[in-house]
């Protein structure tokens, strides 16, 4: 039990890394970023959305990762936006928009295309196994027994 | 358990921070001119996501110029914005 709440404190902690990271990153190059969500093959009206949904989702999620009441609902949007980030890169990669843009700088920034589908698969992975272990954490058996029904 | 707990997640919180500002872009900031080469000389490029963006190539699309010197600063091919 000890062991299974210490691995789900560490998914959660790695999740959460992976998020503030992201996040204050955007933030601190805030021109930067808005320039990046340009150069994505995807219509420039919604730049405007992405720009601000995207760093506070993650800020949001790495809230509701931090505490116990909330941890399975972030796990949850966790799963649903690496899912999102995975299949954009997958599409890219697959030649499905009109061009691939630029990696453009930062450490993340810095990775291929290939390599970013391959962290996004392994943060998707770490969101199911997170679900699973905190599902199972408040499983409580049910043993009918025959004065069950007295 | 809960000493242990929150103690991981200080870590985790101002680990990923503190490496945010450690791999901030130095070289990206207000006031940055960036250049593009065309036809053998350096013009300004304008600014990125609004005047052009950078489709993957292995090409250099925009420079930076530190008073002697042009540096390949963005990798990919120039194409402004319509």
């Amino acid at each position: 039990m000890f062991k299974k709440q210490v691995l789900i404190e560490c998914v959660s902690s790695l999740l959460i890394m992976l998020f503030m990271y992201a996040s204050v990153s955007k933030f601190l190059d805030f021109k930067m970023f808005t320039g990046e969500i340009n150069n994505q093959p995807l219509p420039n009206s919604w730049t405007p959305f992405l720009v601000w949904f995207i760093p506070c989702s993650e800020i949001a999620i790495s809230l509701l990762l931090l505490f116990e009441r909330t941890r399975l609902a972030g796990f949850y949007v966790s799963l649903v936006l690496m899912s999102v980030f995975t299949i954009y890169a997958g599409l890219i990669l697959f030649h499905v928009f009109p061009y691939i843009p630029c990696s453009c700088g930062g450490v993340i920034r810095k990775l291929t295309w290939p390599q970013h589908l391959a962290l996004n698969l392994f943060y998707v992975i770490l969101s199911i196994l997170g679900i699973i272990l905190q599902r199972r954490k408040h499983f409580k058996p049910i043993f009918i027994t025959k004065n069950s029904f007295v | 358990m809960k000493k242990i707990k929150w103690m991981i997640m200080t870590l985790a919180i101002v680990f990923s921070v503190c490496a945010a500002f450690a791999t901030r872009p130095k070289l990206a900031g207000d006031g940055q001119l960036y250049h593009m080469l065309s036809n053998g000389a350096f013009i300004a490029a304008g600014t990125f996501g609004v005047d052009y963006f950078c489709p993957d190539s292995p090409n250099t699309c925009t420079y930076t110029f530190d008073g002697a010197h042009y540096w390949p600063y963005m990798s990919g091919d120039y194409t402004p914005i319509q």
